[in-house]
């Protein structure tokens, strides 16, 4: 109890410093809105379902690496890092970063897809389907880009590297994750099972990605 | 820190083994152009990309293990020789992965997309070895923009740990979710080959074992030049040094 009671303080927390000031939301909303823009003002005519599902997961992944690196970065500018030692345990911290982050990406992916259904329309004959590789998707690539933004806090010149470590370690959530996109524009029946396999990939490349961190996370925190 | 740096020496067992590495890749080099080939259509001789292409793909696995484990050794342990030795075990994969990457491209571009004149060929596992070298290249970009001895040592072997989870999913799930001319994937063309001529299976063995050996003692002559490097410096700044433990 004690556990969950300090990882949801660090959620509280941060939620509570998004809301005063909303530097991430707002932040992250316009950077959506603008790349969606570009890709409404760059692709002339109505793109083909293999390219709308590609750009919206690029822009996703865009987001996330702009976006989530503030978790750490901010502890450490604040100088708040070494309170958190103190206070609480390193896979609390993590936990409490990652819901926090889990929630925003949540934001990002819903807000993304939403701007695509109006700027640029493709059939959607299965919504469950997309609906749940977003869920997963969001999941996966906060839990992958959590664990190297607490790492990236700790560089010099941390803005360009965080694209850098994570986008190779994406690439298991983009392609399922897309292709996932392509199923959910097609035909509603069957669509669940011929899902399955993808589904399963992102789940579980998000559980492994999920496990590691939580295993790695007190090497990167203790200095 | 460095007290842990044991001085190797094995200097005269390294120099052996090096010109066994040097003999043995020598006769596998011969062999691989005058042996015998199975010239299959398509293939014909450049079968013979065989015996480097693939064992490439061995040294670039057996590296990026070796560097996870000492990764691995080096966050529970502490001990400098761990991070030399896990640097130096990726950039052994690293080299592998970029030789296989030139053998794979040139192979198919003047086999199965000869005439299409494709160089990126859409052949997934050749994305995932671009992808795997993206990583190698973020561990080094990540090494260097770290400047305290330990930090850098304990960040990059979590970066190590962390990008080696990912790899079965890119090397073994993705690629065969699509078709490819690699095995594992339906049309294997490459292994089949070795079924028609039988003397193939040996030099590839031997070429494997080879290339296996030479990217070892690679590995081997840079973690000495590492270890070196890191007791001259200390030399030069403070306290001598303990005596030497080889373990």
């Amino acid at each position: 109890m004690d556990w969950i009671a300090g990882a949801w303080a660090v959620v509280a927390h941060d939620a509570r410093l998004e809301l005063r000031t909303r530097v991430a939301l707002s932040g992250l909303g316009l950077f959506v809105a603008a790349s969606l823009m570009l890709v409404r003002v760059a692709v002339q005519g109505a793109p083909s379902v293999p390219v709308a599902s590609a750009l919206l997961w690029i822009v996703v992944v865009f987001a996330a690496a702009v976006g989530l690196g503030r978790a750490f970065i901010a502890e450490e500018e604040r100088g708040t890092s070494l309170l958190l030692q103190l206070h609480l345990r390193p896979s609390q911290v993590f936990a409490g970063k990652l819901a926090f982050n889990v929630a925003l990406m949540a934001c990002v992916v819903a807000f993304a897809a939403a701007g695509f259904r109006v700027l640029v329309p493709i059939p959607l004959g299965a919504p469950g389907v997309l609906v749940a590789a977003l869920v997963l998707g969001a999941t996966g690539i906060a839990g992958a880009t959590t664990l190297l933004s607490a790492l990236v806090a700790r560089a010099r010149a941390a803005g360009p590297l965080l694209p850098v470590l994570a986008f190779p370690l994406l690439v298991p959530i983009l392609y399922p994750a897309v292709s996932l996109t392509e199923q959910a524009s097609g035909a509603a029946e069957g669509a669940w099972a011929a899902a399955g396999d993808d589904l399963m990939l992102l789940a579980s490349y998000a559980g492994l990605l999920i496990s590691a961190s939580f295993l790695l996370f007190d090497y990167v925190w203790r200095d | 820190m460095t007290s842990d740096l044991a001085l190797p020496r094995y200097g005269l067992v390294y120099r052996l083994f090096g010109v066994v590495v040097a003999v043995w890749i020598t006769v596998v080099l011969v062999l691989a152009i005058l042996g015998p080939v199975s010239n299959l259509p398509i293939l014909e001789h450049t079968a013979r990309n065989l015996y480097f292409h693939v064992p490439m793909w061995f040294v670039l696995y057996a590296g990026a293990v070796v560097g996870a484990w000492h990764a691995g050794r080096y966050l529970a342990t502490d001990r400098a020789v761990h991070d030399i030795r896990s640097e130096a075990a990726w950039m052994i994969s690293t080299l592998a992965g970029v030789v296989a990457l030139l053998t794979g491209v040139i192979w198919s571009r003047f086999t199965w997309y000869q005439g299409t004149g494709l160089w990126w060929s859409p052949e997934p596992r050749q994305n995932m070895v671009a992808i795997q070298l993206l990583i190698s290249g973020a561990y080094f970009v990540l090494r260097g923009s770290l400047d305290r001895p330990r930090q850098r040592a304990r960040l990059s072997a979590v970066y190590a740990l962390f990008a080696t989870a990912s790899l079965p999913f890119l090397t073994y799930v993705l690629p065969r979710r699509q078709a490819s001319l690699h095995p594992g994937a339906e049309g294997n063309p490459a292994f089949s080959e070795m079924d028609i001529a039988a003397d193939m299976r040996w030099i590839f063995y031997a070429s494997a074992v080879g290339f296996l050996m030479l990217g070892w003692w690679l590995y081997t002559q840079r973690v000495r030049a590492r270890v070196a490097e890191r007791r001259a410096e200390h030399l030069g700044t403070s306290a001598p040094l303990p005596a030497p433990v080889v373990s």
